[in-house]
């Protein structure tokens, strides 16, 4: 169902406005305004209780990325459609243009007006669209014919294989993990998804010789961190000391003695939950998770109520992609996966994920806004 | 066509979504039962781990207690030292480290030795503060400072550093303390702390338990660059026990100064005379660099060696225990130098040597009362029993000299004992016999070890016939019982045991022991002597006749007081046989003879006569005659505790 009617409400716009603003889905707004807030405080923590440096800029992201937010919530869903395939190319070049102009020994920044900007966590969102777009005019599609996935297979690979090779393993394989998963969802016959797994297994060595050293690397210490405690195994080592010292109710906050004396890694990036883990302990934690559950299960619980398969995608895309930050990253901090490079989606110090998931929660709400307009 | 497209869509739509949300859930649960797993089943250990990142232990020494004389004099204290202490991490390169400092000061080997070893001995790779050497000048640490910024991971700790204000004076009581090695048997668990000073000798030894106090714990908070951030004291220390002995450092002194010079002068060396000899003769023992001493021909002359011990009858208190020639305990504390440990054990005198504890001497004519007392107690003689002095004993196919070459005629005991006839007490041994003398002996404390605060002393020898044929097979000779009536031959005793001897003598009721400290309670009940006290007041008056009696070996060296006299018994010991022919020839004098082969003075006695409260004994090695060198020594040592 295409959204190229162009039948707009005559009632007053105050009124609309009203309407759709009791139409969101506040608990949603809360659990993302909650996780922000934890996020803040986490950050003033790491920074051994000050402000700077970033505390204080992750809350006028944060700030402005809600009121972002709200503003897209209350656009109507077609108007994304149409910048689906733009986003999609827009995305695209960005990731191009950072690996060959982009800054930092790794590329994955660009300098756009004093800001950076990382291309390839907008790439996220970006692809969810273009699939939910290509999938939308599902009448046209055969999930019988190999050939119906080729085209999909490009959005997911083009992008995913450029930001591996920037080199930034996780949240390349969180888009290629994230586009499998959609073509899963929206029915790919399960012979195609056999045929797939053994290409994958089969390909496993290969992409194993195309990998990065440092990526190598990673997936041998996490296999054994006591390999290299002094290296790469030093971060797992650390933070699962940081984990485990924080017991139930944690060391207290701004208390943590392994982040407090810099014996844990990235502690405002990649490892902020260690260090939440530490100070609020096992009871933290889990309050964290629970509420990241919340989050995941009402965004999801949307995809039952709208029609199209266009906001369908969208919806069960955006709850998957945060649900792949979370696991990626609290996995990778407890030493249950390899330490791959994934923020913790809303508490992690970054402007680009955090926009893109501000972003793409907006077009959650605003989908389930006006999901009886179609 | 379409709706129904649409179902199917929809169903597989649904259950594609609701298998995800079980794999969702699946990891999700994985997680947080990692979490739990580490954080609540797991937790101590990490706990444990986290500690072990956050914190450096250290063991803090605690400040050793203070030795105090019995006027609360120092004779061992604390001094503030700098150390100079290296904070190790594993980034720190010690050899250049070591290098560009010893550029700087002077690192002594001993120092760096143990620094590397206690460098190799560290268990972990965990930043320590391991000790470069404690003996900092203020000219070192001035120098290093300014250099400061070249090795940010050597620091200056303020330490205590012992100090022994008495110096060589009462070296051999207080000992020294030294770095904790692994000779040292600790009688307690403890710790082998780096830079724990333990006793090593003396006093310092014998109490190191009580000096020592209880150490203290530190633990830095580091981060993981080793930086430390802070210093938590989560144990005190605890100051060691002060321990004061009986010792009075005045006399002390004085004995030491005086048992030194004996009967010899103290000339300044500018004298003309003194210059001369200076300059043929290096090896001069200078006093308080400016003076030596000097015989009565003006040609200088080592101090005399030996001991004074001076004891409380008392109680048994030590007031004074000089050992001469002492050795200066600070040395050992700022760092022995190779030199100075060389010199220490390869003169000649050996000033290592405690003398008065350590040192064995045949105790010549002082042994006399008790073997008058051996032949009292078994009633063999009475107070008038005379024997003939004609000089010599000829006994078996042997002669055994008097002093005295043309005999001292008739006499009885007191006047044996006042004028030390030998021949008299020849008699009186062949007929009392060894074993007896030897229980008589034993009684008087000789042959026998004291539970004294010091741990380097020597038994003696005591000598019966059991104890010759067990030690060389063979039997007792009589020859050998007539040597011991006079205290040569096999007798073998220590200063301190002929004080004992005299102390019991003239307490003549308790079995008196030394002690070299004062105790609270003074109720320690001491063993009767079981001894006649009627034969102990006719020794004591034998005793008073040596001073007072117009041919006592002592007479000329009375006190002089009214009040108070001394009384005692002088002691000449022969330490070379001398032949029959080198008699016939005519005695060598004994200054002319090399001072090895030259004859130890000794004295013993005690003072005031009416009562006694002091007893005293004192050796000169090879001093010469009792009567005329040591026995002027006890009188003035006497004079002075009295303060007459």
């Amino acid at each position: 169902m295409n959204y190229k009617s162009n039948k707009f409400s005559t009632d007053n716009p105050t009124n609309i406005l009203l309407t759709k603003f009791l139409k969101i889905n506040w608990l949603i707004v809360l659990c993302v305004i909650f996780l922000g807030l934890i996020g803040v405080a986490a950050l003033y923590s790491a920074a051994g209780g000050n402000w700077n440096p970033w505390a204080k800029s992750h809350l006028i992201r944060l700030i402005i990325g809600v009121v972002l937010m709200f503003i897209i919530a209350f656009i109507h869903p077609k108007f994304f459609y149409k910048l689906t395939l733009i986003s999609f190319l827009l995305g695209l070049l960005s990731l191009v243009f950072v690996k060959f102009f982009g800054v930092g020994s790794v590329q994955r920044w660009i300098t756009i007006g004093g800001l950076n900007i990382q291309p390839s966590e907008f790439m996220k969102f970006a692809l969810i669209l273009m699939l939910a777009k290509y999938f939308d005019q599902l009448s046209k599609i055969n999930f019988n014919r190999l050939f119906s996935y080729f085209i999909p297979i490009i959005y997911i690979i083009i992008p995913g294989w450029i930001v591996i090779s920037q080199p930034d393993l996780g949240t390349g394989l969180i888009i290629i993990i994230l586009g499998f998963a959609i073509l899963f969802y929206v029915g790919v016959s399960l012979k195609f998804v056999f045929i797939f797994l053994l290409t994958f297994i089969s390909s496993v060595p290969i992409v194993w010789q195309n990998l990065y050293d440092y990526q190598k690397n990673r997936i041998l210490v996490f296999l054994n961190p006591e390999m290299d405690s002094l290296g790469s195994g030093y971060q797992i080592i650390q933070s699962k000391i940081a984990i485990g010292s924080g017991g139930v109710f944690g060391k207290g906050y701004l208390l943590g003695s392994q982040s407090r004396l810099n014996y844990l890694p990235e502690k405002h990036t990649d490892f902020i939950f260690t260090l939440i883990s530490e100070e609020l302990g096992f009871f933290g934690a889990m309050i964290i998770i629970l509420t990241f559950c919340i989050l995941i299960v009402s965004i999801a619980k949307i995809s039952f109520s709208v029609e199209t398969l266009f906001s369908k995608v969208i919806v069960f895309g955006v709850g998957l992609l945060i649900f792949l930050y979370l696991t990626l990253n609290i996995g990778m901090v407890c030493g249950l996966l390899p330490v791959v490079g994934a923020p913790l989606p809303l508490i992690s110090y970054g402007g680009t994920a955090l926009f893109t998931i501000l972003i793409s929660i907006g077009v959650v709400l605003s989908i389930n806004v006006h999901k009886n307009e179609e | 066509m379409k709706n129904n497209n649409q179902k199917i869509l929809e169903q597989t739509l649904t259950r594609r979504f609701f298998f995800l949300s079980f794999l969702k859930t699946l990891v999700v649960g994985s997680i947080s039962w990692r979490f739990f797993d580490l954080q609540i089943i797991e937790n101590q250990k990490y706990k444990k781990l986290s500690n072990q990142n956050q914190f450096n232990y250290f063991v803090i020494p605690p400040e050793r207690g203070r030795i105090l004389d019995r006027k609360m004099r120092l004779l061992a204290g604390n001094m503030d030292s700098f150390s100079l202490v290296l904070n190790w991490n594993e980034s720190v390169n010690v050899k250049a480290l070591i290098y560009k400092v010893s550029q700087i000061i002077y690192i002594d080997k001993k120092d760096l030795n143990r620094f590397y070893s206690s460098l190799s001995e560290k268990k972990n790779n965990n930043p320590k503060e391991i000790l470069i050497t404690k003996n900092l000048s203020q000219k070192d640490v001035a120098k290093l400072s300014i250099r400061n910024v070249e090795f940010p991971e050597i620091t200056f700790s303020m330490s205590k550093k012992r100090v022994y204000p008495q110096g060589k004076i009462a070296g051999h009581l207080t000992g020294y303390t030294g770095v904790f090695s692994k000779l040292d048997k600790l009688n307690d668990k403890v710790v082998a702390v780096p830079g724990l000073d333990v006793g090593k000798r003396g006093l310092e030894k014998f109490f190191d338990t009580d000096l020592r106090g209880k150490f203290g714990r530190k633990r830095n908070e580091v981060t993981s660059k080793g930086h430390v951030i802070d210093t938590q004291i989560y144990e005190q220390t605890t100051t060691g026990e002060d321990i004061q002995v009986s010792l009075d450092m005045s006399l002390q002194a004085f004995a030491m100064q005086r048992l030194e010079m004996g009967n010899n002068n103290v000339t300044s060396i500018e004298n003309k005379v003194i210059k001369k000899q200076i300059k043929v003769n290096e090896k001069v023992t200078y006093i308080d660099n400016n003076f030596v001493y000097t015989n009565k021909a003006n040609k200088i002359v080592n101090p005399h060696s030996g001991s004074v011990i001076v004891m409380d009858v008392e109680n048994g208190q030590l007031l004074c225990c000089v050992s001469s020639p002492g050795f200066n305990p600070n040395i050992f504390t700022n760092g022995l130098s190779e030199n100075e440990w060389s010199e220490l054990k390869n003169n000649t005198r050996a000033p290592l040597l405690n003398r008065s504890m350590s040192g064995v001497y045949p105790p010549g004519s002082t042994i006399k009362m008790a073997v008058a007392l051996a032949a009292l107690e078994s009633g063999i003689i009475n107070y008038d029993t005379k024997f003939k002095c004609t000089g010599v004993k000829k006994f078996e196919t042997s002669n055994f000299h008097c002093w005295a070459k043309n005999g001292h005629g008739n006499l009885n005991l007191m006047q044996a004992i006042e004028q030390s006839c030998d021949v008299f007490f020849y008699e009186l041994g062949l007929k009392v016999g060894i074993d007896k003398i030897a229980i008589m002996m034993k009684k008087l404390g000789l042959g026998q070890y004291y539970n004294i605060e010091i741990d380097e002393k020597t038994k003696g020898v005591v000598p019966n016939i059991k104890w010759k044929l067990q030690r060389d097979g063979v039997n007792w000779t009589y020859g050998e019982t007539l040597n011991a009536s006079i205290g040569q031959g096999y007798i073998l005793t220590t200063p301190l045991q002929l004080v004992t001897m005299v102390s019991r003598i003239a307490n003549s009721k308790y079995a008196i022991n030394p002690s070299l400290i004062i105790k609270k309670n003074n109720n320690k009940k001491f063993n009767n002597l079981d001894i006649n006290q009627k034969h102990l007041k006719f020794i004591k008056k034998s005793m008073e006749e040596v001073v007072l009696g117009k041919k006592g070996t002592a007479k000329k060296h009375k006190i002089g007081s009214k009040r108070i006299e001394m009384a005692g018994k002088t002691g000449t010991v022969q330490v070379v046989r001398i032949t029959e022919e080198e008699r016939e020839k005519g005695l060598i004098k004994n200054e002319d003879r090399p001072w090895k082969k030259r004859d130890h003075a000794l004295f013993v006695g005690y003072a005031p006569i009416s009562k006694p409260k002091y007893a005293i004994s004192v050796v000169v090695e090879h001093g010469g005659s009792g009567s005329s060198v040591a026995a002027p020594i006890a009188r003035d040592v006497f004079k002075n505790l009295f303060k007459i």
